[in-house]
């Protein structure tokens, strides 16, 4: 066995997704799903209960008039926010724990996912794009695979930075060379493991290569790609990986995205992002 | 005490048992500012070079920008008893993306933006570690001025 399917074959014995997220992911598949489905899974889990509330309230969230239960909450914002809020929500915890391997302090990598999630809700809004509802996900976990990597595989990233500054090629490519995998591909697996929507598998699994996502519909995989670099940009880069990363020219092409936006995304993002890592807090 | 100064924000402080520190310093530009008569430190960490962007952002937060930010810096420098020609300021930061052709230059125009606001106000960079790819941390301890940036697990004085 290759040290690659080595790696992949370990996701499945890693952390699972929490039960409520993984309700909330059959309620969102089933057409049939009702508001009594949506209020009882949430109010099964006194967590997210409190976490959306407190989301539901924020500015990014929120609609600008207090919410003060799960009903008002589903019926107020509708399916598609209460669903952001529960991954945000299930996620959190997760993201929330240091990753020594890759040298991110607490909170680091879920400062890094909030912000890309922001930022490919932004992004859209600022080009008047129309977007599948899956895109926040995506950009929500989009580098899970470093926590396996890092946390659970007790992988130690110093010699993948040393090689990718040293030969001056980007992070995904000396991690690939040293481990005959990336953190793209890691995460995509664990989240297939998860039962998470193809189209969330492969905008995670491409999004350091869009251009290789093998479909004629990149948009996901595009936004995710540009909405982490805006993450960068926002302060979010970790001390090890910092910004050695590639842009794919033509998904900035695709989305007709120009400096100015990115500045604008960037800024947008900042003003949400400190609000919502605080609840986590 | 230390005082962590977070994306878009400053600090500044007389106190000589005080360390300023802002971390994840990419394509942001830090700026330690520092008058060791007057025995006042200022560090800033601004997200984007030009308040034009957004008008109203810049007015609700100055310091989210390095047109704006760096002077708001130096008149809080001011403020505490702090003298323009005695001021060192120490800079870090502005990294850019791989291969990314122009559309990523954030940091460079960060940069760029910060040594014009620093020429027209007579100060001039005593030492600095910008560019490349990496992420930094910025450190200024205001008992000595002394300036120090972290990066992928090493650490040396600017």
């Amino acid at each position: 066995m290759s040290q690659r399917e080595e790696i992949l074959a370990r996701v499945s014995s890693i952390t699972s997704l929490p039960t409520s997220a993984t309700q909330m992911l059959a309620l969102a598949n089933n057409p049939e799903t009702q508001i009594e489905d949506v209020q009882r899974t949430v109010e099964y889990d006194p967590g997210l209960v409190t976490n959306l509330l407190r989301l539901a309230n924020s500015a990014h969230f929120g609609t600008g008039s207090a919410i003060n239960s799960v009903r008002e909450a589903v019926v107020r914002l509708g399916f598609k926010r209460v669903f952001q809020i529960a991954m945000t929500s299930a996620v959190a915890p997760i993201a929330q724990k240091e990753i020594r391997g890759y040298d991110l302090p607490r909170n680091g990598l879920l400062r890094h996912s909030a912000a890309t999630a922001l930022a490919v809700e932004y992004l859209p809004k600022r080009l008047s794009m129309r977007v599948p509802d899956a895109t926040y996900t995506a950009g929500l976990l989009h580098d899970l695979g470093k926590i396996v990597l890092g946390t659970y595989l007790e992988v130690n990233s110093a010699p993948i930075v040393l090689k990718a500054y040293r030969e001056s090629i980007s992070f995904e490519m000396a991690e690939q060379q040293v481990l005959g995998t990336d953190h793209a591909e890691v995460g995509a697996a664990l989240l297939e493991y998860w039962k998470l929507p193809q189209i969330v598998v492969d905008a995670v699994r491409w999004h350091h290569a869009p251009n290789r996502f093998p479909h004629e519909d990149k948009t996901v995989v595009d936004l995710v790609h540009v909405g982490e670099h805006v993450a960068r940009i926002c302060g979010t880069s970790s001390s090890t990986d910092g910004m050695n990363y590639s842009v794919c020219i033509e998904s900035l092409d695709r989305l007709k995205v120009v400096p100015d936006v990115l500045e604008i995304v960037a800024s947008d993002v900042l003003s949400s992002l400190e609000e919502i890592c605080a609840i986590f807090n | 005490m230390q005082l962590t100064v977070g994306i878009s924000e400053m600090k500044v402080s007389k106190n000589p048992g005080d360390t300023l520190v802002t971390y994840s310093l990419g394509s942001c530009i830090g700026v330690a500012l520092f008058d060791p008569d007057a025995g006042v430190g200022g560090l800033i960490h601004c997200m984007l070079p030009l308040s034009r962007l957004d008008p109203t952002k810049a007015q609700q937060n100055p310091q989210m920008f390095t047109d704006t930010g760096v002077p708001a810096l130096i008149q809080s420098l001011l403020d505490k008893g702090g003298t323009r020609k005695r001021m060192i300021a120490k800079v870090a930061g502005a990294a850019s993306p791989l291969n990314d052709n122009g559309m990523f230059k954030i940091g460079e125009r960060n940069y760029t933006v910060l040594r014009k606001v620093l020429w027209k106000n007579e100060i001039l960079i005593a030492a600095e570690d910008v560019g490349g790819t990496i992420a930094r941390t910025m450190t200024l301890c205001i008992s000595n001025g002394k300036t120090t940036i972290r990066s992928g697990g090493t650490e040396r004085e600017l």
